[in-house]
């Protein structure tokens, strides 16, 4: 257990190790682009949303949060995409 | 096998950012980062998709067909808008989620406080979100700032509330009121134009609060994401408050600009005409175009093309000197231009292009005001002293086309405007332009 915590914290640290070396090299031209890509990943936490669904129990209440988070996080991560392809296609188009 | 799927989608996600680089490659990074996102969603199935029910899948059909229509429908300009809102959406679902562990589960102790941890961040990203949506909307005035600092101070011993009237079990419920009080003060005290500041630091927590939530349910690709999102939002939010010389806890302090502090000028500018300008240019070797927020607000995207396109025929040099800060998000200049095809290799960032304006004929400044302020180099009192500028006064020649000589958002004077090689011309962006244009025709 220990050592599964500690491998956790390894890989939060490398994560965001290469996250951080990786965009600082994006140039400020791709920044709004970069600020929608990485926001739709945010909606990521719908992974936690679709684990704790099939265990929330009896209680309505806790169901329609979760649902409620899923509507959410679905909004975040399809619209998101959609939008940053749209800002993307855009800079395509000058090649 | 989920965990080689896993592996695929981190492995993907990263590969994404390392596409984003470049202009050319990025819109594949988009692909490869949706791709990734698809892998690691349909690994949290675990194969088995019986054990949801339909409200499950409706929710998701839905929300995903409305995520599709909205981002479709929003205009260009109103990018830092939707940024903000889905952002509040990521962030307002981690929170969500915690608040479900913490009060349906027995969590192990540390799993408690990581549990508070992450809904407090997704709460506040939630609130603090909508309220920054409706300021870029112009729908919200900055909130007196006294006012707020007292409220702040007395908000956490809300908290106590429930204690005092003996029901313990209602303290989450109390934690979730003070975060989402918390998100709606600090940013209502925030003014319009530090948004880009707000907006990535908020994108950088709403990937801390996925991060959090990884730690709780043990998933190893929620915690790589949101930290690789928590990391691009924290080196946005840095980079924004280097570009105004000003420290993070100073931007969220809040109250600053918005009123005129000093909008004095010691002589008249001198106003010029359209044709004048249209003349002035026809006989420039070199232009270099400066957009800030008045662009995006009088919709004059188009209008520069069309300027542009007009120089370019008559073999002038145009480019594009793009300041950090210019705008409500980090970028929001360079995709409004991108938006009528102009060429990014044209658009220059302050440390590529300050060497180049000493030789440059004509400066059009267009609808950007402090981060073309000469003060920020010369007046140790003024609040923007130490931000790095655009030093467009050097040039030979300077226009500034912008409706009034009213302050920016420092709320101080620009000496640029009386110097004695820049001329204004009073004119909304698009509609200066598009006399500019139909001089030319003349000339």
């Amino acid at each position: 257990m220990e050592a599964t915590f500690l491998l956790t914290l390894l890989i939060t640290f490398l994560a965001s190790f290469i996250g951080y070396e990786l965009i600082s090299k994006i140039p400020q031209t791709l920044h709004t682009p970069l600020m929608s890509g990485s926001n739709a990943i945010s909606g990521i936490t719908l992974i936690a949303a679709i684990l704790i669904y099939p265990e929330v129990g009896e209680s309505q209440i806790l169901k329609i949060i979760v649902l409620i988070a899923i509507a959410f996080a679905t909004l975040n991560i399809v619209g998101g995409f959609s939008v940053t392809g749209r800002i993307l296609e855009m800079f395509k188009k000058n090649d | 096998m989920i965990e080689i799927i896993l592996l695929v989608s981190s492995v993907l996600f990263i590969f994404a950012l390392k596409l984003f680089g470049r202009p050319s490659t990025a819109h594949r990074a988009n692909t490869f980062a949706m791709l990734a996102m698809a892998l690691a969603v349909f690994s949290a199935f675990n194969f088995d998709f019986s054990k949801y029910d339909s409200a499950f899948y409706i929710t998701i059909v839905i929300s995903g067909l409305l995520g599709v229509l909205i981002s479709k429908r929003v205009q260009m300009t109103q990018m830092p808008e939707l940024v903000g809102l889905f952002n509040g959406f990521g962030g307002g679902a981690s929170g969500a989620i915690a608040y479900v562990e913490l009060s349906g589960n027995s969590l192990p102790l540390s799993d408690v406080f990581v549990a508070i941890f992450s809904m407090v961040i997704g709460v506040f990203t939630f609130s603090g979100s909508l309220v920054a949506v409706m300021k870029l909307r112009g729908k919200l005035s900055n909130f007196n700032k006294k006012l707020a600092d007292i409220f702040s101070v007395f908000l956490p011993t809300i908290i106590v509330i429930p204690a005092v009237l003996e029901m313990d079990d209602l303290l989450i419920e109390f934690i979730i009121l003070v975060a989402l009080i918390a998100g709606i003060i600090r940013v209502a005290v925030i003014g319009g134009a530090d948004m880009p500041v707000v907006i990535a630091f908020l994108n950088s927590l709403s990937g801390i609060a996925a991060m959090s939530a990884g730690f709780i349910v043990n998933s190893i690709i929620l915690i790589v994401a949101g930290a690789l999102v928590g990391a691009s939002g924290i080196i946005l939010t840095l980079l924004m408050c280097a570009a105004m010389n000003r420290t993070l806890l100073d931007v969220l302090k809040g109250g600053f600009g918005g009123t005129a502090i000093n909008n004095e000028y010691e002589k008249d500018p001198i106003s010029t005409s359209p044709e004048d300008v249209a003349i002035q240019l026809s006989y420039a070797e070199s232009v270099v175009i400066v957009p800030g927020y008045g662009m995006a607000v009088a919709q004059a995207q188009a209008a520069v093309k069309e300027l542009t396109n007009t120089l370019k025929d008559k073999n002038i040099e145009v480019k594009f000197a793009i300041h950090p800060v210019a705008g409500r998000m980090p970028g929001h200049m360079n995709v409004l231009l991108a938006e009528v095809d102009i060429d990014y290799e044209d658009m220059f960032t302050l440390e590529d292009i300050n060497s180049e304006f000493s030789s440059t004929d004509v400066v059009i400044v267009l609808g950007a005001n402090d981060v073309v302020n000469p003060l920020a180099r010369t007046d140790e009192d003024s609040p923007i002293y130490g931000m790095p500028i655009l030093d467009v006064d050097l040039a030979k020649q300077v226009i500034v086309i912008k409706r009034s000589m009213s302050p920016g958002y420092a709320g101080i004077a620009n000496p640029l405007f009386i110097n004695d090689n820049a001329k204004m011309l009073f004119a909304d962006a698009k509609e200066g332009l598009e006399n500019i244009i139909k001089s030319f025709e003349l000339v």
